[in-house]
């Protein structure tokens, strides 16, 4: 019986590549694989072998930065590892199952197999995944590599990490499940086990700084000790002894040579089918977990297709009204305005959403942490000032990636819009509306807060309060159509290329795929570029020229009023090429 | 109602419709039927605009679809196989929506009927995603018909329906054409086009191989035999195979 999976395995793994190399036949996948290889080239594989200035600013930063850099990654892992079971015995998934495909649901589970033969055909076939992860990711960040011998004891050794972590999720979420179906006290033993998670991470805490606080610790926090912090402290007793089975875990990724890591492999390889026999001895009944889950899966994959960012946790979407009253009369280019913004609250929590407040947050917390510590008791205005220009940049090259209730979410159901009774032009202003609105909205409080906070000292002769509300009400003036124009050219790319659209809308599909997404993701800053330079360009000439002839604020108004003529001619040819784009184009040939 | 003059179309060098003409007028149930791949959802593709014709011409309600679409499409309605929704439009936000997409005034009150009609009032308030297939596709159904529409197109439109629901879309096909309206129906189900058509069109290879009332295309296929029922004449003029 496992002889049939193992075909199914081989056979579709082989049929997969078999499928990626035809499909090079196609210019775009072709093109996308030669754009993935330049790119893997020139940043991973050039570096490793020391061309270039990765290499040299790699050694340059030296064995400490990579000690300490390792250490703190560690650390890190081992909290999320923690973090996440402790969060699978608190708030456990509403069915807990093994992940298997529709597909393999389908033909597996009324299959004469006995549940046993399908938990390790579920096992085996992850690990499988896990292993080529760990190829790649040795493979790619070899030159990161610490203590490890060579790329094989380094590949193995992540998988043996990867693969426990695994295993102890999916126990985890078995174990709360058989739990919950057998226990007449579940929430108590849940309670129990989280407990012990808390006390566990209280006591290698306590440990960790009473080592610390010893005196003969004092030299190892500072200068030159600082190298041998991190080994004497996970040396220290009692750490040392609550931290073994991480220990053991981490132990063959961080064997300085051969013997050393074969040693390490054996407690290793032990704990790991330690778990692999608690996962696969398993009494709950997973098959309806796992229903679920491959439904959930199926479902955000369609949801990726269609140009949604997947959501948080259990998405559940619920029924809201509409964000005004949609009268029967009117333009029909409001209703999209309606149905967008209805749409756009539901999105609110998807993981890009997340991930990106999350990048901006570091990265503000970055650039104003400096400014912040050597400011002393002074004024904040400065750093609001430059929050606000970098958030206001930032809303408008990644807003435009994040506010997709447009056209390129609905291109799904174009079959649908194309039989509506609109022209195209007006179907792609409509479609258009929300997202412009809402981040122009977002601009408009960034320049009334940056106006206040630009110079507010009064240090600068020239900013008199007429230039300062004349420069915020002519950058509010165009904000709406700087955004409406960055919102074109994505959503003009998305109907041109609609193909390339789709593969850089689902997440993997292979190197050629990868490429693909590469590619696009230039083409739209170029065509960013193309579209926002002329009007720049002449801003600037205009302000420059005539600010001493009629001045400052006049010559604001003036380039203000060019920019914003230059871009809505802009807008309008692109919304008009949109929706003659939209109009003319066979979705049965591009992206179905 | 429907005027369809040498439609053509293809993809480089396939054809997958060609030299298709055909009209149907009110009060007139078209059965568009034909082997798989035969052409008959890229005809009706064409024919609502949803995708360009390479060649030919097609006049709803006396519009021209090419030169006109925006009216040729005011009076038509596409009924997909698949039902496609708003993910986040409850049903009644669904045709709120599109009453104001087709201009259709007071809508409330033609609304109400058609989701009591469709078994949908008591999931106005529910999103796509609380819906049944069924519901879904009764939805699709509820959207197309609040503009009346003057020509209708059905894709398989008892995909997914309970026997319930299938015999109320039958007679609601049957009574939207006595209103008036001209309607093409693709189907496989041949018992289906039998009930409810009143002309029939075969396609094969995306050509058109026989046109006209059932009992006219009966006759043109029964080699002088009576009773001969719609499916002896379609394997007959499908000659048994495939495309």
């Amino acid at each position: 019986m496992i002889g049939a999976l193992v075909y199914l395995r081989v056979t579709s793994f082989r049929n997969l590549v078999a499928y990626r190399v035809r499909r090079l036949r196609q210019p775009r996948y072709l093109v996308g694989v030669a754009a993935a290889a330049v790119y893997i080239y020139f940043f991973f594989l050039r570096r490793l072998r020391g061309v270039g200035g990765g290499g040299a600013s790699l050694q340059a930063i030296g064995a400490e930065f990579f000690q300490a850099f390792v250490g703190a990654l560690c650390v890190m892992a081992c909290a999320y590892s923690l973090v996440r079971i402790a969060f699978a015995w608190i708030s456990p998934p509403p069915a807990a199952g093994l992940q298997f495909s529709e597909a393999e649901i389908a033909f597996l589970f009324p299959a004469p197999l006995s549940r046993k033969a399908l938990i390790h055909f579920r096992l085996l076939g992850g690990q499988l995944a896990i292993l080529v992860t760990s190829v790649l990711t040795a493979f790619v960040f070899g030159r990161l590599s610490f203590g490890a011998a060579n790329s094989v004891t380094r590949a193995a050794g992540i998988w043996v990490m990867l693969s426990t972590f695994s295993l102890h999720l999916s126990g985890t979420h078995l174990a709360v499940a058989r739990l919950k179906e057998s226990s007449a006290r579940p929430v108590l033993w849940r309670a129990a086990a989280v407990a012990a998670i808390i006390l566990y991470a209280a006591a290698v805490i306590w440990s960790a700084v009473a080592f610390l606080n010893m005196p003969s610790s004092a030299g190892l926090l500072s200068g030159r000790g600082m190298d041998r912090l991190a080994p004497s402290l996970l040396a220290s007793s009692p750490l040392r002894w609550l931290i073994l089975p991480f220990g053991i875990i981490l132990g063959p990724y961080f064997a300085a040579d051969v013997p050393g890591f074969l040693l390490a492999m054996v407690p290793a390889l032990g704990v790991l089918a330690l778990h692999y026999h608690w996962v696969a001895s398993s009494e709950y009944r997973f098959e309806e977990g796992s229903i679920a889950l491959a439904e959930r899966r199926a479902t955000t994959k369609a949801a990726m297709l269609r140009g949604e960012a997947p959501k948080v946790g259990v998405f559940k979407p619920r029924a809201q009204p509409g964000p005004f009253p949609l009268s029967q009369k009117g333009p029909p280019e409001i209703a999209f305005l309606w149905k967008n913004l209805l749409s756009m609250r539901s999105s609110l929590l998807s993981l890009r959403t997340v991930g990106i407040a999350i990048m901006l947050t570091l990265w503000v917390s970055f650039v104003l942490g400096p400014v912040l510590s050597t400011r002393g008791g002074g004024s904040y205005a400065p750093i609001v000032a430059v929050f606000c220009s970098i958030a206001s940049g930032y809303t408008l090259l990644l807003g435009p990636q994040i506010a997709r209730q447009d056209l390129r979410s609905d291109l799904a159901v174009a079959d649908i819009l194309k039989t509506y009774p609109i022209a195209g032009w007006r179907l792609a202003l409509g479609e258009l509306l929300a997202p412009a609105a809402v981040l122009s909205a977002v601009l408009w409080l960034l320049i009334i807060v940056g106006s206040f906070a630009v110079d507010a000292g009064g240090h600068l002769e020239w900013l008199t309060p007429g230039v300062r509300l004349t420069s915020a009400l002519c950058l509010g003036a165009a904000a709406p159509v700087v955004c409406a124009v960055q919102l074109i050219v994505p959503n003009l790319l998305a109907v041109l290329l609609p193909g390339w659209y789709q593969a850089s809308r689902s997440r993997g599909g292979g190197i050629e795929n990868f490429g693909q997404r590469l590619i696009l993701g230039v083409v739209n800053m170029a065509f960013a570029l193309m579209v926002l330079a002329p009007a720049a360009v002449f801003a600037s000439l205009i302000i420059f020229s005539a600010f001493m002839h009629i001045g400052l604020a006049a010559a604001i108004v003036l380039a203000a009023a060019v920019v914003v003529s230059i871009l809505t001619g802009e807008a309008a040819v692109g919304l008009w090429l949109i929706g003659e784009q939209f109009r003319s184009f066979d979705l049965s040939t591009e992206i179905r | 109602m429907i005027e369809v003059e040498a439609l053509a179309k293809r993809y480089g060098s396939f054809t997958a419709v060609t030299g298709l003409s055909f009209s149907v007028s009110p009060g007139q149930v078209l059965g568009l039927v034909g082997p798989n791949g035969a052409g008959k959802t890229t005809a009706l593709r064409c024919i609502t605009g949803i995708i360009p014709m390479s060649a030919g011409t097609v006049r709803i309600a006396g519009h021209d679809l090419a030169s006109d679409p925006v009216a040729a499409k005011r009076e038509l309605a596409f009924f997909p196989d698949e039902p496609r929704l708003f993910d986040y439009l409850t049903v009644r936000q669904h045709l709120a929506f599109v009453a104001r997409i087709y201009g259709v005034e007071g809508h409330e009150a033609l609304a109400e009927p058609l989701l009591a009609e469709l078994e949908l009032a008591d999931k106005a308030d529910a999103l796509p995603v609380e819906l049944s297939r069924g519901m879904k596709q009764k939805l699709v159904i509820a959207c197309g018909l609040l503009h009346s529409p003057k020509a209708m197109f059905f894709d398989e439109p008892l995909t997914g329906l309970d026997p319930l629901g299938i015999r109320r879309m039958k007679d609601s096909i049957v009574r939207r054409a006595r209103e008036g309206a001209a309607v093409v129906l693709s189907s496989h189900l041949l018992h289906l086009l039998e009930e409810v058509c009143t002309h029939v069109l075969i396609l094969k290879k995306g050509e058109k191989v026989a046109n006209g009332t059932l009992a006219e295309v009966a006759a043109q296929f029964s080699n002088g035999e009576a009773n001969v029922g719609l499916e002896e004449v379609f394997i007959r003029a499908t000659g048994g195979t495939e495309s």
